[in-house]
């Protein structure tokens, strides 16, 4: 009885905790923090970070981890390559995505491709942290312990079909983005955390090729 | 009697081809005496393991890849979930011997002549247990045959190490679809190929360890 009392209290206590770790913002802090991404974000030319990709389906006793580098040349140039547990690479260049699969290479033209064309500008927004579009989402922003929290639904039908909800998470120093959910339902999401961010080096665009 | 003896021809030629027909799925294999009644395949039966494959599809020539995840949900049943490489879910489905649930699909995927293929594949590929009507054998294999409904169900063991390495599904005349194991060990196969005989479909996983 006792232990179940303690049980009980422990976990309330747990959950309190979690609820004020996640605090809404107010007016205000959401005006200041908004503009903090923005000046950081513009300054970005290019940038290139490891992650650690965690898929979370609700009915496997594990995450699927996978991990690899991103990199983001200015104003469009993007590439997504994982190189644990396997080697596949998606590089969104002038409309086009290429793809190499473990050596086997193929391309796909996008060209005018609308749902393509925003989730390209969906994972550089993401990353850079600037998609700040209240015409696209409806937006919500918490704050947490260093850092902040802002969470976007997508308005558009169709993109909301694949994706319920994306949470951004700040360094509350940096301004930048340390890691992007994609959640598809309430049980099922993608986690992305991103570390050893650089900002601005040099990148060559051979980079970009496949 | 002209006619009878056209007709016995005829029927005799029809029985000819029938016979002939079928037996080209097993003509190559020698009869043997039944030693088992039913046999368990172990590669996805484990409850306590998630079944994580790269996987790649090849489709009249086209190419699809991502990742392949099954996990036994409980004693009859499966959960399968197809992804990209990015995690997007693209299919979702619960399968058993006897029912077959779609939870979730992608418009692009949502077409009844896939589904009912994929559910052809899925349950033959997480079927544990087939029950033996006869027993076969040739050069490296003893060869078990699994009735099941329309369908033969063929069971390839390797007579070196007496691993499962080929289930094929057959109409009595025709192979449709053969899947191949390569095994890292007894309970578990390392890369799974599912082929087509039928229609130009190629899925083909390979496990990958998560880290």
């Amino acid at each position: 009885m006792k232990t179940k009392l303690y049980i009980f209290l422990f976990l309330n206590i747990f959950s309190i905790s979690i609820f004020a770790q996640e605090q809404k913002m107010t007016d205000a802090e959401i005006a200041t923090f908004k503009q903090d991404v923005n000046v950081v974000s513009k300054k970005i030319k290019t940038l290139s970070t490891d992650f650690v990709q965690y898929k979370h389906l609700d009915f496997l006793s594990k995450d699927i981890e996978t991990s690899g580098k991103m990199v983001f040349k200015e104003p469009a140039l993007l590439s997504w390559q994982y190189k644990k547990p396997y080697n596949y690479s998606i590089v969104f260049k002038n409309g086009k995505i290429l793809i190499n699969d473990e050596g086997k290479k193929s391309a796909v033209d996008i060209g005018n491709s609308k749902i393509f064309a925003r989730i390209n500008k969906l994972i550089i927004g993401s990353v850079s942290g600037n998609m700040f579009d209240d015409k696209e989402f409806t937006i919500s922003y918490f704050k947490l312990k260093g850092q902040n929290l802002a969470k976007f639904i997508p308005k558009d039908a169709t993109l909301k079909k694949y994706i319920k909800q994306i949470e951004l998470t700040f360094d509350k120093e940096e301004a930048t983005v340390v890691q992007v959910k994609l959640l598809e339902s309430s049980e099922d999401y993608t986690r992305i955390v991103l570390k050893n961010k650089v900002i601005n080096a040099k990148i060559d665009d051979s980079v970009f090729t496949n | 009697m002209q006619k009878s003896t056209i007709q016995f021809l005829l029927i005799n030629c029809f029985l000819a081809i029938v016979l002939v027909s079928c037996g080209s799925v097993t003509k190559n294999y020698t009869p043997k005496k039944l030693d088992k009644t039913a046999v368990e395949v172990p590669y996805f039966a484990d409850s306590k393991t998630d079944y994580v494959y790269k996987t790649n599809i090849t489709v009249y020539g086209h190419e699809l890849s991502g990742i392949f995840i099954a996990k036994k949900v409980n004693d009859t049943t499966h959960r399968v979930v197809f992804t990209t490489e990015f995690g997007n879910k693209l299919l979702d489905f619960e399968i058993s011997e006897k029912t077959f649930k779609v939870n979730s699909i992608v418009s692009e995927l949502d077409r009844k002549i896939l589904i009912n293929t994929l559910e052809e594949d899925f349950r033959l590929l997480l079927k544990n247990k087939y029950l033996i009507q006869e027993q076969f054998e040739n050069g490296e294999s003893v060869i078990y045959k699994s009735e099941d409904g329309k369908r033969d169900n063929y069971l390839f063991f390797s007579k070196k190490d007496q691993k499962l390495e080929k289930v094929v599904r057959s109409s009595k005349t025709k192979e449709k679809i053969t899947i191949t194991f390569t095994l890292e060990n007894d309970k578990f196969a390392e890369k799974v190929v599912i082929l087509h005989q039928n229609i130009k479909l190629k899925i083909a996983l390979n496990y990958f360890k998560s880290e």
